[in-house]
């Protein structure tokens, strides 16, 4: 069972392929050009309250705040 | 002879800058992309007898109409006719790379070179790419470079010389998509043929931005086209998502990274990933209680290499400056032209050019943090505190730096993103108390309360306050969406010394020249007001009698026309506040002063006077870097809000503790 949910909710370690992006073309676009396309495989790397998600994307880290990665979907692998 | 254009362009951090250091040299020109506050850099190399000039464009991740940066890239790209277009690549992060590459591509540009970077770099990682099958792949040539030892410069500026030449032959590779999206692609390029924009845009690459719904894209087809043909195209593509289920954008991005991703195989090997240095630093730089730690710690030596080595050399600048006008001074007859000479321009240019060490230093410091990849982790720490202010993480910089001086401080806020929170961060940066007014804090609060410094905390602490809460209020009025936070945190990487150096030479070189006219017009003004019509202490100076014009206003808080002038002559610096009550207590100083001011005012006042200093007003050197830093507007606002909240804060202290009976 492969369940899609949220990138937030992945703990540090866990990895999922993006699915969605649930925001507005400027999100959008944004996302993508960092490597978060559907389809992209997502390591979390950190996962501290309140501050922003710490991932690894195509070999690169990014980090996101906690909104924006609310809004990734993602199927966990 | 006209020179041959090369545009320079790729990611953040992929070493781009020092390339562009690397070919150009000091040969190089800071300024502005015309008509927005993105940094525009050229620069110039010779190769085999001729000369090219290089245009750094802003680094990005894509060519979208979302941010003004990218907006600048791809405008010059389309419209600026370059010669070659280099595409720096970074090694370590091909995938992400090759999206820009391709929006690029999709462009109908030919005349392209991928500059490989951070090869090494790459390979330590794992990764390992051939060069020969990656330009066999992408159809354009590859030059692999290790930017940091300057390694493959030669063989780019031959590659750059020949492409310029028409000696190289290219086929950039365009990515494909799905047969269904090649089918909308094609039914709008359709709808475009034959038209005006059909001469002036490749019509592969503007069906792609309208099926992304790009900005831009649809304002040309409104513009040349009419608002039918828009209409036409975008129901069109409406009815394409319906059919989806999803935004055409998401579809073309990911089919455009598989379409990378097959080609990334044909030249791209991984070894085993090692886990790096930069992995076990973030355990520690992000984290919520070491990352602090750490932090603290950075700032602390920032701080001290800015400040301890800085107002020394400022110091010894002025002595310099103090020389010159005592030297100048007996050759002038005319007592006036003397004063203007000495106390006005010498003085005034002394003032501008003191700060340059400073400045330099500062952007040294910030250069190199920023270069090696930390910046980005310090974005992180503080972005959801910061936030809440209406101010991006990365805004403690100059936060921090103002302590020290605002004048680097302001400076400082060009690390920021993004306009708007330049904007906010500069305009609440003068309310950080500068070592200046530490002096004029020390000093009333020893004379008023035996130098307790819970008094001076409480004075830092309702500065930082009124700081963050003008942040929040301004944010609101200044243009421009709260961009979504997303950022790289770069691999950790030794920057290159020659890059640094140059980097902030230009830098303060451009404060100098931009902050300059300002501090120098108001130190001749001030210089003006205490000697005509006669000297200050007398009572009948300009500078005396516009204090006690001021008085009845002043009284509102408690003070006299004597904190009038004493503020006038503040706004050249700080300091001066209470070096003026000295002047004008008849040259008393030290325990003297002391005990004539505190005859003359009651604690209340004195806190008060503390208060008012420390928010009342740019210095003349702050206004003078706002300036530089935004426009004659923004620094005239940031002037008028800082006089108006001194002055509330002011009446409000005064006015509750006289009816406290304090």
């Amino acid at each position: 069972m492969n369940m899609i949910v949220p990138l937030l909710s992945l703990a540090p370690n866990e990895r999922g392929v993006v699915v969605d992006l649930m925001g507005g073309s400027n999100f959008r676009s944004r996302l993508y050009a960092m490597g978060l396309a559907p389809g992209a495989v997502v390591k979390v790397l950190g996962n501290y309250p309140r501050g922003p998600l710490i991932v690894e994307v195509s070999g690169t880290r990014i980090a996101l705040g906690r909104g924006m990665a609310a809004r990734v979907l993602v199927r966990k692998l | 002879m006209v020179m041959r254009v090369v545009a320079l362009a790729g990611n953040p951090n992929v070493g781009k800058t020092t390339i562009f250091n690397d070919l150009t040299g000091m040969r190089q020109h800071v300024g502005n992309w015309p008509g927005v506050t993105v940094e525009k850099k050229e620069g110039v190399f010779e190769h085999k007898g001729e000369r090219f000039l290089v245009v750094d464009l802003p680094g990005t991740y894509s060519l979208t109409a979302h941010s003004i940066d990218e907006l600048v890239a791809r405008n010059f790209l389309l419209n600026g006719n370059p010669d070659v277009v280099v595409n720096v690549v970074d090694a370590t992060a091909v995938l992400r790379n090759l999206y820009l590459t391709m929006e690029i591509f999709e462009m109908g540009l030919k005349n392209i070179i991928i500059a490989l970077n951070k090869v090494d770099l790459a390979e330590k990682k794992g990764i390992r790419i051939d060069p020969v099958k990656m330009s066999k792949a992408l159809g354009v040539p590859v030059v692999p470079l290790n930017a940091k030892e300057g390694a493959g410069l030669d063989e780019l500026k031959d590659k750059i010389w020949e492409m310029a030449h028409g000696k190289i032959k290219t086929n950039p590779v365009l990515p494909r998509y799905d047969p269904e999206v090649e089918r909308e692609i094609e039914h709008i390029s359709k709808c475009l043929e034959g038209t005006e924009l059909a001469k002036r845009y490749p019509l592969r690459w503007l069906a792609i931005k309208l099926l992304q719904r790009d900005d831009e894209a649809m304002k040309l087809v409104l513009r040349h086209l009419g608002e039918d043909k828009l209409k036409e195209i975008m129901t069109h593509i409406g009815e394409a998502e319906a059919r989806y289920g999803r935004a055409m954008d998401l579809i073309i991005a990911s089919q455009k990274y598989e379409f990378i991703d097959g080609l990334t195989h044909e030249f791209m090997g991984h070894g085993k990933v090692k886990e790096t240095l930069t992995d076990q630093l973030d355990k520690i730089l992000v984290h919520p209680v070491y990352g602090f730690i750490v932090m603290a710690f950075v700032f602390y030596l920032v701080f001290k290499l800015v400040f301890t080595f800085g107002f020394p050399l400022q110091g010894i600048l002025d002595d310099a400056f103090g020389r010159l006008g005592e030297w100048v001074a007996p050759h002038i007859a005319n007592e006036a032209l003397r004063g203007l000479v000495v106390d006005g321009i010498i003085s005034g240019v002394g003032s501008v050019l003191s700060f340059f060490p400073l400045v330099f230093l500062l952007f040294l410091a910030l250069s190199f943090l920023e270069d090696i990849g930390y910046m980005a982790r310090v974005a992180v720490l503080m972005e959801g505190i910061l936030r809440k202010f209406g101010l991006p993480g990365k805004a403690i910089i100059p936060l921090i730096l103002g302590l020290g001086c605002n004048v680097p401080a302001v400076m400082a806020t060009r690390t920021l993103d993004k306009e708007k929170d330049r904007l906010v961060a500069m305009f609440v940066n003068p309310f950080i108390p500068c070592s200046a007014r530490l002096s004029v804090i020390s000093f009333l609060v020893g004379t008023f309360f035996g130098g307790n410094a819970l008094v001076a905390l409480a004075i830092y602490l309702l500065a930082f306050a009124v700081a963050l809460l003008s942040a929040k209020l301004v944010s609101r009025f200044v243009p421009g969406e709260e961009s979504p936070f997303v950022i790289e945190l770069p691999e950790f990487l030794l920057p290159s010394w020659k890059s640094l150096i140059l980097h902030s030479w230009e830098r303060s070189k451009e404060f100098v020249q931009k902050a300059g006219t300002v501090i120098l017009v108001g130190s001749i003004i001030i210089w003006y007001l205490s000697n005509y019509p006669v000297p200050i202490g007398t009572g009948n100076s300009y500078a005396e009698k516009l204090g006690h014009l001021l008085e009845p206003y002043l009284r509102l808080m408690g003070l006299d026309w004597k904190a009038g002038v004493s503020l006038i002559f503040g706004i050249i610096a700080k300091e001066n506040v209470i070096s003026t009550y000295s002047i004008l207590y008849g040259g008393l100083s030290g325990d003297a002063l002391k005990e004539a001011m505190m005859s003359s005012m009651t604690p209340l006042q004195g806190f008060v006077l503390a208060v008012v200093t420390t928010l009342y007003i740019p210095c003349i050197a702050t206004i003078g870097a706002i300036r530089a830093e935004s426009n004659w507007k923004w620094a005239l606002a940031v002037t008028v809000y800082m006089i108006t909240v001194a002055s509330i804060v002011g009446i409000f202290i005064w006015q509750v503790g006289t009816a406290l009976g304090l």
